[in-house]
C-alpha cells in the first residue's frame, strides 16, 4: 500500500495559526445568525426578555463563535473565501466535511472580543475500495475572549480525496 | 416579510422528543447562512462554479447542520437552556433546494452542580430517508434544577 501521507505532511500536526477579531460583535450579528436558521427565540436579540432568564443579556447562538470567518479580517480569495485554511502540501485539496464536535464553556456575549487558536490535531489516512487513500486532518480551533475566557471549542475532520 | 416563525410553540417545553422538522434549505436560506458566517466561498450559491468541480449544484456549509440542531434544542430547552456539547458525522453532501427532517430523543437526565442536564441522540434525514447524520449527540443546560 502507498501512503499519500509525506514527511512534509506529517510535520504539520500540531501546527497552530491564531486570529483576533477587529472589534467585539455587537448584538445584529446574533438576529441574523438567527434569522438564517428561521429561528426567532428572543434569547438572541430581545434584551428584555433576556434578562428574565438565566443568562441576563443576549446571547450568541451556541455554534456562532465555531464559525470563525468573522473573526479573520482577510481578503478575498479567487472563489470568495475569506476564512481560515491550512496550506497543506499535497496534491488534491478537494475535500468535504467529515463532521464537528462542539464544547460550548460560556454564553457568547456581544461584548466579546475573540480570539481563535486554530491547530492541527492529527492527519491520519483510510484506504477505501470506492474512493482509494483518503487523508483525514483533524483541526481544533478554540475561542477566547479577551479576558482569556474559553468560549468554545470545535474539533472539526476534513476528509480530502485522492 | 416575516420569515422566522416558532414552529414548536404548541409543543411541551423538554419533552422527550424534539419536535421532529423539515428545513427546506434553499438557495435563500444558504445565502442568508454564508452571509451571517461570512462565508462568500462560491459553492454555496454559484451553480455554474460547483459544476465546474463535477458538483450537481451549491451545497450546504456542514456548519449550518449543527448550527441548525443547535437552534432547535436552545427552542427545545426554553429561555433558560444553554447548548453545552454538540457531536455529529455528516454522512452525505446536502444540497440547494434538499430538505432535511431534524429529530432527536432524550436518552438520559441529570442534576449536576444544581444544574438540569439532559443528554439526546440526534438524526438529520432527507425526506427519502438517507442518513446526513445517524448519531449526532447533544449535551443541553436546562438552566437551575
Amino acid at each position: 500500500m502507498t501512503t499519500r501521507i509525506t514527511e512534509d505532511l506529517k510535520a504539520w500536526i500540531g501546527r497552530e495559526a491564531t486570529y483576533t477579531a477587529p472589534e467585539e460583535f455587537g448584538r445584529a450579528p446574533f438576529r441574523y445568525f438567527a434569522m438564517a436558521l428561521h429561528d426567532d427565540n428572543p434569547i438572541y436579540s430581545d434584551p428584555e426578555f433576556a434578562k428574565k432568564t438565566v443568562h441576563d443579556d443576549v446571547i450568541a447562538p451556541p455554534t456562532f463563535v465555531c464559525e470563525t470567518n468573522q473573526i479573520m479580517n482577510q481578503p478575498l480569495d479567487e472563489n470568495g473565501y475569506i476564512g481560515h485554511h491550512w496550506p497543506l502540501p499535497m496534491t488534491s485539496t478537494r475535500f468535504i466535511r467529515g463532521g464537528n464536535d462542539y464544547e460550548m464553556l460560556q454564553p457568547v456575549r456581544a461584548s466579546d472580543r475573540v480570539t481563535v487558536v486554530w491547530k492541527i490535531k492529527d492527519i491520519y489516512e483510510r484506504t477505501t475500495r470506492k474512493l482509494g487513500t483518503l487523508i483525514f486532518v483533524v483541526s481544533e480551533a478554540r475561542c477566547t475572549n479577551q479576558r482569556g475566557e474559553l468560549l468554545a471549542i470545535n474539533r472539526e475532520t476534513n476528509i480530502y480525496s485522492p | 416579510m416575516n420569515i422566522a416563525q416558532p414552529k414548536a410553540s404548541g409543543a411541551v417545553p423538554n419533552g422527550d422528543t424534539l419536535p421532529s422538522e423539515t428545513f427546506r434549505c434553499d438557495l435563500t436560506s444558504l445565502v442568508m447562512y454564508a452571509g451571517a458566517t461570512w462565508d462568500f466561498h462560491r459553492y454555496h450559491y454559484d451553480a455554474a462554479f460547483v459544476k465546474t468541480l463535477d458538483m450537481p449544484a451549491p451545497f450546504v456549509d456542514g456548519q449550518m447542520i449543527g448550527a441548525l440542531l443547535s437552534s432547535r434544542l436552545m427552542r427545545w430547552g426554553g429561555p433558560n437552556a444553554f447548548v453545552r456539547k454538540l457531536g455529529y458525522r455528516q454522512r452525505t453532501t446536502v444540497y440547494v433546494d434538499d430538505s432535511i427532517v431534524i429529530a432527536g430523543k432524550v436518552t438520559s437526565r441529570a442534576t449536576e452542580n444544581g444544574r438540569q442536564i439532559a443528554t439526546l441522540n440526534l438524526t438529520v434525514t432527507k425526506p427519502d430517508g438517507t442518513a446526513v447524520v445517524r448519531d449526532g449527540t447533544a449535551t443541553i443546560d436546562l438552566g437551575p434544577a
